[in-house]
């Protein structure tokens, strides 16, 4: 961040912008070469769950019938997510599933929205380890719950042998096994980052080209400024597609959810 | 939006995935079928040395059982 800012100073911008810029420098050994232990993306993980966990506490610290502006924000997060996604997807059941993903959906839209807050302005999903990790989780977790719910037998058998003719069946139960069990956890977290990873890459694009542009004759200036006039109208489309990401992550889990606990196809 | 809904006991028959979920489970079938019976067709084809007739087949094969699979486990929500 520091580098970039100092470029834009001396007036030689980077351009075009490269998957190293998604590599911020080091923080605890300052600036150390190839060193990630602490960088400005870890800061932002633990800074997502700390704001959480302290939004929640004191929201909830001291709870009124009458709810406080803070505490009906809070409930209304939880709400949302416990009535709109966990019932909705799964039913009563989902509600004991509602904790989850509302933590889920809160650390995925505070972490997105890091893309848009100034100075911070790169989100940890635009790294791949999180939002692996994050479908890793959920992964684990339908697996879990269908083994739970129907003992591991049963539930291979239900998320692998579709309702079908058995002389299809050879051709049916690879796709089953393929689309549940390996494209799930990989499209959940491609999905989530890819979205982070191109929403920064199109700002950076558009704000590092009109400084390349001002760099090459005084002439583009008017193109700069279309191009940073489209930057804040790119800024509003990534806070939609933010609000869409991290809640498509937590409907597909609470989906995958489902099927696992579904009885019969 | 939690009242006006039906007790549902957990998991029934008639829990259907709703709308997005549907809808990437619709998708990643088509997807996934094209991809494994591709694939399969495709180390087929390096086995026999068929240049492509096997992959060909398998795509074709795949998506017809991606789109058997949409329609036995989505279409009809009895």
């Amino acid at each position: 961040m520091f580098g970039q800012a100092n470029v834009l100073a001396q007036g030689e911008a980077v351009f075009p912008p490269s998957v190293e810029d998604f590599y911020l420098p080091s923080i605890l050994p300052w600036g150390a070469e190839n060193s990630y232990w602490f960088t400005k993306i870890t800061a932002m993980v633990w800074l997502a769950v700390g704001v959480l966990i302290i939004f929640f506490l004191a929201s909830y610290r001291n709870p009124q019938l009458v709810p406080t502006k803070k505490q009906w924000f809070a409930e209304s997060i939880y709400g949302f997510v416990r009535n709109n996604i966990a019932v909705d997807m799964i039913g009563h059941a989902g509600v004991r599933f509602a904790p989850y993903f509302t933590t889920l959906f809160c650390f995925i839209l505070l972490t997105n929205f890091f893309a848009i807050v100034p100075f911070l302005q790169i989100s940890p999903n635009s790294h791949i380890a999180f939002p692996a990790f994050l479908a890793v989780i959920s992964y684990v977790m339908f697996i879990w719950v269908g083994i739970r719910h129907h003992g591991a037998g049963k539930f291979f058998k239900n998320s692998l042998i579709p309702p079908a003719p058995w002389y299809i069946l050879p051709l049916l139960i690879p796709i089953e096994f393929f689309s549940t069990f390996l494209v799930r956890p990989f499209s959940l977290a491609v999905r989530l980052f890819a979205n982070m990873f191109a929403g920064h890459m199109l700002l950076l694009v558009f704000t590092l080209g009109g400084f390349a542009m001002l760099n090459i004759t005084p002439w583009l200036a008017p193109v700069s400024v279309l191009s940073w006039a489209m930057t804040v109208a790119l800024t509003f489309l990534e806070f939609l597609v933010i609000v869409l990401q991290a809640y498509v992550f937590t409907v597909l889990t609470a989906s995958y959810v489902q099927g696992a606990l579904a009885e019969e196809h | 939006m939690a009242g006006d809904q039906n007790p549902r006991p957990s998991g029934g028959p008639d829990d259907v995935p709703s709308g997005a979920g549907q809808g990437w489970t619709a998708l990643s079938y088509l997807i996934a079928g094209m991809l494994v019976w591709g694939f399969i067709g495709w180390l087929v084809d390096r086995w026999l040395g068929t240049g492509g007739i096997a992959t060909g087949i398998g795509v074709v094969l795949g998506m017809a059982g991606g789109i058997i699979l949409v329609v036995r486990k989505l279409g009809t929500p009895n």
